[in-house]
This record gives C-alpha cells, structure tokens and sequence, in this order.
C-alpha cells in the first residue's frame, strides 16, 4: 500500500471520510466539493451528469514527496484550482486504493452524501466521474465507460497516448467527449446510455434496407470489415456492436459541426466538392475483441438487429412477464436458449468465481494478459446494466444481493438523499463482478472452441488468443504494458497470477465445451462484456483505420485495415461503389418531413433494447409537462433498481399524480405510463385500482409501436 | 451561361432490370458490375461535361424501376430537365412500358407543357444476342410519341452510353435556348432556371 493509501486509511479510521491528516487538511465531506462556481462554464456539461471528472496517474504518485498534481492527468472542470483537484484527486485516489486492498475486490461506486463517483480502476489509472445521486449507479457506470472507451479508440492506449501527446492536446479530447456524451440526447438516451438512433417511425423501411445494402456492398472489399450509416448524428444502419457504434459516432458529429461551419463560410458546397474532400481517414485503436468480432462475426450480427429470431426470443419470455404483475415465472419456463446460456456454465462457474473472489478480482484488475485471452468476445457491450444482470442472473451470493437493495432502497427508490450517516458508502458491485468472471470464462470457452476452428489459419489474432505476451509482437499492435513496463514487481505478480487464471479457466472452459457449442447462438446474443469492467488494466489496443465519407448530414463509416488507405484500387472501389447510393440516400432522407409527432395517445413509453442497445419512446425530447417529468424520473429509478434487482421483472411505481409501469427481460425493458388516468393510492392497494390495468394497457398500446409484451 | 456551368437533372425511368444503375455507372465511372442489387429509391452521380461549348454538370438520377418502390422514386421526378425512358431490347414488356414510364414522369414531374419536354429513348442490352424489340418498332414509338431521339445502348460494352447522356444534355440546351427567345425578359423562369452548384434538387 503506498502512502497515499495509508493516508487514507488513518482519514477513515478518524472518522468517517474525516481525514484531517490529508493534505490542506479538508473534511472529506461532500459539502466541500460543491464547488459551485466551478459548474459555471459556458456549454458546460450538465452538472447533474458530470459535476467531476478526473483521471489519475498512480503511477505518478509513489513516494512521500511526489506531488498529487503530478499524477492528475486531466481534471474537469478545468478552472478548478489545482488545490481543490489535489485534495479530491488525492482522497478519492487513497480511498480506492485502500478499499479494494482491503477488499480485495475494485472499487466502482463511492457514494457520498450529495454526489457520487463512478470509478474505474485500471492499473496504475484511476478514473472517477462525479454526479448527483439520483442518476442510476448503472447509467453513470455507463457513461464512464463509454467515456473511457472513446479515449482510446481515438487516441490508443492511456498510458501510450500521455507520452505521445501533451496532456493539454489530450485534455481538448477528453472535453470533446466529455460534451459528445452528454450532448443531443434526451434525459432518457443517458439514463440507458443507449444509442441515438433515427427515428425509424417516420421514414420508409426500404430506406433502412438501402443503408443495409450499401453496408454489404462495400463489405465486398475484404479489408472493410464493417460499417455503419448516420444521418445527422444519428445511426440509420449499422454493422457493428452498439459500443463501437457510439464510438464512431463522436467523431460523426464532430466533423459534422466542423462542416457545417465550412457550410456557413461558404468555403464549400457539398454538390461541388471534390470527393477527396468528402472522404477522410484517421486512425482508430481497437480492442482484441472488437476486432474479433469484427473479423469473425457471430452468427450473422448485422443481420440480427432486425430479424426476427431475437423478438420470437423476447417474445416468448415476455409472455410469461406480463400475464399479470404479481404473476413470477417459474426459472424452468424460461426459453430453453436462455436457460443453456446463463443457468448451465454459470452453475460450472460458480465455484472457482465466488471461493477465489480475490484472484477473479484480480481478472479484472489485470494488464493485458487476461484481456488478451477474452480476445474473443464476439459481441463486447458496453452497456453494464443490461448485460451483467442477466449474467449474474440467480447465482449471485444472496448477501451481496441484499447489500445492493439496501443501497437501492435507501437512496434510489425512495429518492432520498441516501447515506444520512454522513460517510463513504462504497459498494464493490459483487454482482457486476461475478458478471464479468462469469462472462470471462464463457469468453474462455468460446475461446477454445475458436482456437480450434481457426488452428489451422494463420491469422495473427488467432495466434494471439494463444498467449497475451505475444500481442507484443504483431507490428500493428500495442502493447502498453510492454513498452511502459517499470518493471514492478506488482505487475509481474500480477502477471503470473493471471496465468494461473489462465489456466485454470482453460480447465473449466474445456470442461464447459459441449454446453458452449449448443447454446453457441443464445450465448453470443447475450455475451457479457469484460472490458467493462473496470478493474481492468489496459488492454491491448490494434490500430485500424477509420474511412468516413460524408454526403452532407449522411456519413458513411467503415472500419478498415490499415492498409486500405494505400490500396487506390480498394479505396475506388469502395468509393463508386456506394457514391450513387449514399447520394440517394441522403436525398431521401432529407426529404423526409421532420415530422410533427403523433397524436398524444394519452399514455408515454420508453423501449430499451438491450441487446442493440436502442431506445424507442414517444417522449418529445423537450423538459415536458410536469407528468412526462415523472415520468423519465420513474424510468430511472426503475431502471436502476432493474439492474440492481436480477430477478425483478415486473413493476410500478407511482406516486400521487401517476404510475408508471415497468417491465423488462434479457433483452428489453419497457416503461409505460397512462396519462390522465386517476389514480387513488391512499390507504390499502384497492383492487380496483386503475394501476393494476396498466400492464394490460401497456401490452395493448405499446403493440402498435412495435413493442411486444404479449 | 456559355461560361459558367449551370446543373442540369437528368432522370433515368423504365422497368426494373433493364440496366438503369448500369448505364448510369458505365457513364460517370467507367465501370460494370454485373452484381448490382435493385435499386431503392433514387440514387444520382455527378457528370461535369462539356457539350458544344457550353460546361455543364449533368446530375444523372437513377431510380428504382419496380413498381413497389414508386412511392419513393416519384418525389424526385420534379425538377428534371431531361427524362432518359429507358427499356431493354430483350425485355418486349420493358418497351410495352414505356408509354406508362412517361406518363408517370409528366404527372409527378408537373411537367407544364409535356409535348415539348425532352424525353430520349434508350433500348439498353444491345450486347445480348436475343432481341425482343426490333430498332424500328422503337424508332416507331419514338416517332408517333413525340419525335423522341433513340439510341440503342450497351452499358457492358458501353456503346453509345456516352452519345446518349450527350444527346439528353443538347436537347436540354435547346430547349432552354429557344425559351430565352420565347420568354419575355420582365418574367423569372422558376421552371427552367439553370441551378447554380449550390443545390442539387
């Protein structure tokens, strides 16, 4: 423990959070990092969402005499003044460091009175994003990931990225993603860190297959490996996971403000630009396992955002969901897919994740080796909430299951400001954890099913998935952990523990084989994401290329090898290849009326797919009437206490003016809302009561939106 | 106008599968893909060219000839200066059509004045060895309809693909010289107006 922690763990033992033998000597309390005037920037995020954000360099921060400053890597806002990010840098660093030692397990929440922080733990890197207390612990968790995901797909490895650049060239970054995160979307967008998409209601569904099509003829070029369409920020088709998309995204509508400055100058017109002009390429990092993914799409990934095989899925659990609220499906009525998936290699996996918490902790905290050997994750998500709990769906320890609705019931459900104690309240996220082991040995499995189909090619990431350590040998690759290795004895410890991890898995997976290849279509549908979780070091990130072709609001953007920047003939045949289309797509799309939206229908949704990561609402994105207020208030704390609660399906929660409805499965949550209806809910529940007619209105209602719950 | 390029829209009609994308490839870039989907929609490319001295920039719009997708296609007819029919000379029903393709194009395309608008006809697939449609049945048609110029094309050997999008543009520039002529100078031509580079539809 360095000193920092030792520090912190004196602050802890004086008193709850009180540590006034930390420097300036400052209660920890949260009322001191209300700084208000530091949330008075102009175009600021909101301060609700981001109130603080930071990434610390322990690395930075070894000895007595080193400078907290020396290991603050960046600090939003960035007028606060340099003692105030010291001292939260400082204690927020030592608290940590000092519960996950003590714990064993990373740290990922540190809830305070008024404020909480999101925290991932990478390495020697320490991120924490401060927001209010009502966001959902899993919308704010996504939101840091996300974060932390555009960084190094943009600018490659943390560590790499802060000695290549100049932290004030990677702070303009971090702002640029900071304000893409939050800007555009609704309340709604955020609470499930959800993808915005075009509003596929208002245009003709052929205008979607024209988006797929174009997609699938540039995929005709071998070194495209896939692509999504946006119009004006927002994803028309898309061919990759939903977190890759959100990635591409940023850099969409970057550019997308940057043309249409050039627009307003006058410098260029979109009909007699050159077309060099319109097509750019810069360099973009990915994960082994996206690249996996890419390259070896399961199943048929582009085609199942819209086909229909998921729905029949959802279909036929939802339909044990909602018969009636209080109606609890037995576990065997679940679909026999889903059972395989979770219940089967998750009760393998039981053991060595829950007897060796520390070592399965320490998966996560783990430098690239560990990641290297989930390089197969055929379908990483990044958005926790929806993913982990299903994975963790049953098994879970009952204790750490109560920890969590204790949380939720202090603090989130009921809305009041939580921990009236005062202190630190920390959660390890033991579900979120188990989530990841469980996701990393089916990762495992998967891994060794693929190991053998692809024994005999002499692909490099094949060969990779053999031994982390070799990563460090393919020329397009980086190894941060190679090329910034102190040598440490932490990291070798580490290491080799990881091995072990290795190969202990590697039994499991072995033993898990038959069940992974049977249920190998459900199990990828519903892979868990380990580079979510947050304990881990950084992995190690392949550089590609990113190709994006813009027709006014329309971008096409393709994930390409590097080499296709050099290859003219690949690069023209791409071109001609989608030109025409994109041209008439963008014309279609521009002539789509903007659309006033429908008659009102007198109720409110929201539609989360989890599995593509859309949501689907008729909520204007506007504040609203004080009822669609609730309304977004209610969705949040349900969602929350969803991803808190795995064996929850079903459930309203009112309050005097309204109820609202909610309800969800492995692949969709959905919230409905009766406006106008009259609700009496003094006293005892009465049957009667037009609450309880809400599911039936919401199967009935929401049908003709696509959404079903029948 | 001689000097400066002014926008002509070209607008490719006919049946689906008698070569539309193709012609429309073969002409801006030069190239055959013999494994192009349906068309959706609409689609358009840029042609800079320059015919009898004058630079124009031909903006070719393709469109989907089956019937399903004709919600989509006939928002775009408007605003065309040119309308290419276009059938297969393999295809007789293609060549059947044509009467139809054109009174689809004058109604959506609020064409003013339909007898003196300038339609080409193009009898596409001249490579394929078994013809449905003879050239005088076509030059027929073209006759009896309004004096249509014809070519018959290939868009895989690209024969006279080039001849016929020239064509389509002189017509064009007569049309909008003869209108200076007729047209007194006090009123504003919003029909015929030469589109600067600024807008494309």
């Amino acid at each position: 423990m360095n000193t920092q922690g030792m520090q912190l763990a004196r602050g802890l033992r004086d008193g709850k959070g009180r540590s006034e033998g930390a420097r300036g000597g400052l209660p920890l309390k949260d009322e001191s990092l209300d700084f208000p005037t530091l949330m008075a920037e102009t175009g600021a995020p909101d301060p609700r969402w981001c109130s603080y954000f930071f990434l610390y360099d322990g690395s930075k921060v070894k000895e007595e005499g080193d400078p907290t400053r020396a290991g603050i890597c960046y600090f939003y806002p960035k007028d606060t003044p340099l003692e105030q990010q010291e001292l939260l840098c400082g204690q927020l660093a030592g608290v940590c460091r000092c519960v996950s030692e003590l714990s064993c397990s990373p740290v990922r929440l540190l809830r305070l009175r008024r404020r909480k922080f999101a925290i991932c733990m990478r390495g020697d890197f320490l991120w924490a994003l401060g927001c209010a207390v009502e966001i959902p612990d899993v919308s704010i968790h996504g939101f840091l990931e996300q974060l932390i995901g555009l960084f190094c797909f943009y600018n490659g490895p943390v560590r790499q990225s802060y000695q290549l650049h100049s932290p004030e060239e990677l702070a303009i970054q971090w702002g640029l993603y900071l304000s893409h995160l939050q800007g555009g979307a609704t309340e709604l967008h955020h609470i499930f860190s959800s993808l915005r998409t075009i509003d596929s209601t208002r245009i003709d569904p052929l205008l979607l297959l024209k988006a797929a099509l174009i997609l699938q003829a540039c995929q005709r070029c071998s070194l495209v490996l896939a692509g999504c369409i946006l119009y004006c920020g927002r994803v028309v088709s898309t061919q990759m996971p939903p977190d890759l998309t959100a990635k591409v995204l940023v850099n969409e509508t970057e550019a997308n403000n940057q043309d249409l400055k050039h627009l307003a100058n006058g410098v260029t017109s979109p009909d007699s630009t050159p077309l060099s002009s319109s097509v750019t390429s810069i360099p973009v990092f990915l994960t082994p396992s996206e690249l996996h993914a890419l390259r070896c799409p399961p199943v048929d990934w582009a085609c199942r955002s819209h086909c229909l095989p998921l729905q029949a899925n959802q279909t036929k659990k939802s339909r044990l969901l909602s018969r009636t609220l209080s109606d609890t499906p037995a576990p065997e009525s679940e679909p026999p897919s889903l059972d395989s998936t979770f219940r089967t290699p998750n009760s393998h996996q039981t053991m060595p994740c829950s007897t060796r918490s520390s070592l399965s902790d320490e998966m996560c905290f783990s430098p690239s080796p560990s990641l290297n050997a989930f390089s197969h994750t055929p379908l990483p998500q990044h958005h926790p909430g929806s993913c982990d709990q299903v994975l963790a769906n049953g098994t879970q320890l009952t204790g750490s299951q109560e920890v969590w609705q204790g949380q939720g019931q202090d603090g989130s459900i009921l809305g009041a400001p939580h921990g009236e104690n005062g202190g630190i309240s920390e959660s390890h996220e033991g579900s979120h954890n188990r989530g990841d082991c469980y996701g990393d040995s089916v990762k495992e499995e998967r891994r060794h099913e693929e190991d053998r189909e692809v024994a005999n090619e002499t692909e490099p990431h094949g060969a990779n998935a053999q031994s982390g350590e070799e990563q460090s040998h393919r020329n397009n690759s980086w190894n941060p952990n190679n090329s910034c290795k102190d040598g440490s004895p932490e990291d070798e410890e580490e290491e080799s523990r990881n091995a072990d991890n290795r190969l202990m898995r590697k039994e499991q997976g072995s033993h898990n084989e038959e069940e992974s290849l049977s249920s190998e279509g459900a199990q990828k549908d519903e892979a868990p994401t380990c580079m979510s979780s947050s304990g881990a070091s950084e992995p190690t990130l392949v550089a590609m290329t990113l190709y994006q072709h813009r027709v006014r609001g329309l971008v096409l953007a393709l994930l390409v090898e590097p080499n296709f920047q050099s290859d003219a003939a690949a690069m023209e045949e791409v071109h001609h290849s989608s030109l025409a289309s994109l041209n008439g797509l963008e014309a279609h799309l521009r002539s789509t009326t903007v659309g006033t939206p429908g008659p009102p229908g007198g109720y409110t949704f929201a539609h989360y797919d989890c599995l593509q990561n859309t949501l689907t609402t008729n909520l204007s994105g506007g504040a609203g009437s004080p009822q669609e207020r609730s309304f977004v208030r209610a969705t949040s704390l349900l969602h929350s206490q969803f991803s808190q609660s795995v064996t929850l399906q079903e459930t309203i929660v009112r309050s005097a003016g309204a109820a609202v409805y909610g309800t969800r499965s492995a692949a969709q949550e959905t919230y409905f809302l009766q406006q106008g209806a009259t609700v009496r809910n003094s006293g005892v529940p009465n049957p009667q009561d037009s609450a309880f007619s809400l599911p039936s209105k919401a199967r009935h209602r929401l049908l003709k939106h696509g959404v079903n719950l029948l | 106008m001689a000097s400066k390029s002014s926008l002509l829209k070209v607008i490719l009609l006919g049946d689906g599968g008698v070569g539309k994308s193709s012609l429309m490839n073969r002409y801006v870039t030069n190239k055959f893909d013999t494994h192009l989907f349906h068309t959706i929609g609409v689609e358009f490319l840029n042609k800079d060219l320059e015919v009898d001295g004058h630079l124009v920039t031909m903006q070719i719009w393709d469109t989907a000839g089956q019937e399903r997708f004709r919600s989509l296609r006939t928002p775009f007819y408007r605003g065309s200066d040119c309308c290419l029919l276009t059938f297969s000379v393999d295809d007789n029903q293609s060549f059947l059509n044509l009467a139809n393709w054109k009174k689809e194009f004058i109604y959506y395309a609020d064409v003013k004045e339909p007898e003196s608008f300038p339609f080409v006809v193009l009898g596409n697939k001249l490579d394929v060895t078994e013809r449905q449609v003879s050239t005088e049945d076509a030059q027929q048609w073209c006759r009896e309809n309004g004096n249509y110029p014809y070519f018959e094309t290939s868009a895989k050997d690209a024969t006279n693909v080039a001849v016929a999008f020239e064509e389509a543009v002189r017509r064009v520039l007569a049309m909008e010289d003869r209108g200076d002529h007729l047209i007194p100078t006090d009123t504003v031509n919003l029909h015929r107006k030469p589109r600067s580079s600024a807008t494309c539809c």
